[in-house]
């Protein structure tokens, strides 16, 4: 018995194997307006060519409080409630990637590491001995380097596009889940109120119960 | 006014009796302590997930091209739509955490033993009920894990004799899992908690003829049950308060810790994901299934892990009141088990290594031999015990209840209690 539980707990000592190896470098997105208007900006200028957003319409950036003048720059002549669609057709995608790129509008929340990994990855880019670029965190990606870490040399260059990165990730974490700081703030009242509530009833309990011989 | 009305429906329906004899006035055990609470809850849970899913299904749409757009929709354009669909979510796994603290705590005190056993059994057809539910709402956000974890579960019927094959086109409606299986899913998802409430009543019927166990595991006398109004109504309240405070933790702050990342990307019937995960409260049982290498016998051996607690009344040949109270060896037993079944869910959740597989045969060895060998130790347990003897204050207490018992029909006769 004694030999079986201490088999038991070696095994629950180590660690599985993950499908991704590489560490991620953890991240606190930014939630703040002028962060995310900074993140659309990069992404429409780095990743918007190839990848959408179908979930998110030229409307929801507006309500948000993002510059108007900028979006319908961004818009161009696409009615307020279009979806952010790439600008890359299905085919001519198929043709240079040999698939379609994903769209980005849950990318934040379809990955195992959230927005850290989104981050990690487009940081993750290397150049190989060939002359080609790879990526640390998923090797089998078909994306060539979007903002250019793997030719980065100088720090204040590095340092420049770790805040795009940074940027473009809290834009896709409040495009996955836009509704984030309303459910934060109304969830510290919802939990206040029922902390009070919760209270009262221990109070009515005991004085109900004290009544019993 | 008020009172002739009553007396209006009393005349044609049981109203003032019944809200008597199982509201106001119904006797409950004074000693229960708060695991007595977990019932209640599940009602409430039950109430919640029916509410919100109503409500859900309102906007949702059960087509593969647009199921997946339509969560979206909820979750971004309804108004408070991203509270409905979390707090359907959470529901879910809160059901499970509650059913399953409500089972362990029918384990431990012995509350499935006689006459308690048609409860027992109904609530493991309410289990039974309770995970189809819960496995066929996971089909409906049509994610990755939706539709790869629908396959899995749905391929398992392939074990049946002689017809597997047609028996899996049948459930599916396709030969594989597509729009057929989404519709019919969907259309279970809604009509299985309305033939769970049904057996919630039978459950309640029930309770309400053999009345609560309680800790002490000794039918109590009349002097110690109470009312259930007002005492176990605050009582559950209170609870309710503290089962809220937990819940909306989850739905305000971590909603997504209980939706698997890659259920965000939609049904890709090309692409299998790397891992393929039952939501958490499936691990344990998804572990027995990995564990044995036979397709067959993998799902003989899952059926049989849930169905088992039926046998528990038989299983337990024990008579010494109480439960795990008063009883060290079958503790100990309870304590073995609520391990293995972690270990399980552990395995459960890792992909499978030479390792973790090993590991999950042995959890899944043990967790079958606790039960065939719960026989044995409960009969030598309760030889040791009575030639051992009860401590000396469950002895005082059986011996007291006993008389009370037998005090009360000649009170009764001389008119001391009406």
């Amino acid at each position: 018995m004694k030999k079986l539980i201490v088999v038991l707990m070696l095994y629950c000592s180590t660690s599985p194997v993950w499908a991704t190896d590489a560490k991620l470098e953890n991240i606190q997105v930014e939630t703040s307006v002028q962060a995310v208007e900074r993140g659309v900006d990069d992404l429409m200028n780095n990743c918007h060519s190839c990848h959408s957003l179908k979930y998110i319409k030229y409307r929801d950036l507006a309500t948000f409080g993002i510059d108007k003048k900028k979006i319908d720059e961004w818009r161009g002549d696409q009615p307020i409630d279009a979806p952010l669609a790439g600008l890359m057709s299905d085919e001519a995608a198929m043709q240079s990637f040999g698939l379609v790129p994903p769209d980005l509008s849950l990318m934040t929340k379809a990955r195992e590491g959230g927005a850290s990994y989104v981050y990690s990855y487009l940081l993750g880019y290397y150049n190989t001995p060939e002359g080609m670029t790879g990526n640390h965190i998923f090797p089998e990606t078909k994306m060539p380097d979007p903002l250019g870490i793997s030719s980065a040399t100088e720090p204040a260059q590095r340092d420049e596009l770790r805040k795009t990165a940074h940027d473009i990730v809290s834009f896709l974490s409040w495009a996955a889940d836009p509704h984030e700081q309303e459910r934060h703030r109304l969830g510290y009242y919802v939990i206040g109120y029922l902390v009070i509530l919760t209270l009262l009833l221990y109070f009515v309990k005991n004085q109900v119960w004290s009544k019993l011989k | 006014m008020k009172n002739r009305i009553i007396k209006w429906i009393d005349q044609r329906f049981p109203l003032t009796s019944f809200v008597k004899h199982d509201l106001t006035g119904y006797p409950t055990p004074r000693n229960l302590s708060y695991w007595w609470n977990f019932g209640f809850l599940a009602g409430f849970v039950l109430m919640l997930q029916v509410a919100t899913g109503i409500f859900l299904a309102m906007h949702y749409k059960a087509d593969v091209t647009l199921s997946f757009d339509s969560i979206q929709h909820i979750m971004r354009d309804v108004n408070y739509g991203w509270l409905l669909r979390f707090m359907h979510a959470t529901g879910a796994s809160a059901f499970f955490l509650v059913i399953y603290i409500h089972m362990a705590r029918t384990l431990y005190y012995g509350s499935y033993r006689a006459p308690r056993e048609l409860m027992w059994w109904t609530g493991q057809g309410l289990l039974l009920m309770l995970m189809a539910t819960a496995f066929m709402g996971y089909l409906l956000p049509w994610g990755q894990m939706s539709f790869w974890g629908a396959t899995v579960i749905t391929n398992l019927f392939r074990a049946t004799p002689f017809i597997g094959e047609q028996v899996v086109t049948w459930l599916r409606g396709d030969y594989a899992v597509g729009d057929a299986t989404l519709t019919r899913f969907f259309a279970l998802h809604y009509l299985l908690p309305f033939l769970i409430i049904g057996g919630v009543v039978v459950h309640l019927v029930a309770l309400h003829t053999v009345k609560s166990s309680n800790p002490s595991g000794i039918d109590l006398a009349a002097k110690d049950n109470i009312p259930f109004h007002p005492y176990f109504t605050i009582k559950d309240l209170y609870g309710l308060g503290i089962f809220l405070i937990v819940y909306c933790i989850f739905v305000f702050f971590l909603p997504n810790s209980l939706i698997e990342p890659a259920n965000n990307i939609p049904a890709n019937p090309m692409q299998t994901p790397t891992h393929i995960v039952p939501e958490w409260y499936f691990l344990p049982f998804y572990a027995i299934l990995r564990s044995v290498p036979n397709l067959v016998g993998g799902v003989v051996a899952m059926g049989l892990s849930v169905m088992v607690f039926s046998f528990m009344p038989y299983l337990d040949r024990s008579h010494i009141p109480g439960g795990a109270h008063y009883r060290p060896w079958y503790r100990v037993t309870f304590y073995l088990f609520v391990a293995d079944m972690l270990v399980l869910g552990y395995v459960g959740y890792t992909p499978p290594t030479n390792q973790s597989i090993v590991m999950g045969q042995v959890a899944t060895f043990f967790y079958f031999i606790l039960f065939m060998l719960l026989p044995f130790i409960s009969k030598a347990e309760e030889r040791w015990l009575i030639r051992r003897g009860l401590p000396p204050d469950v002895e005082a207490m059986i011996a007291g209840e006993a008389k009370e018992k037998s005090k009360l029909p000649q009170r009764r006769r001389r008119g001391d209690i009406t």
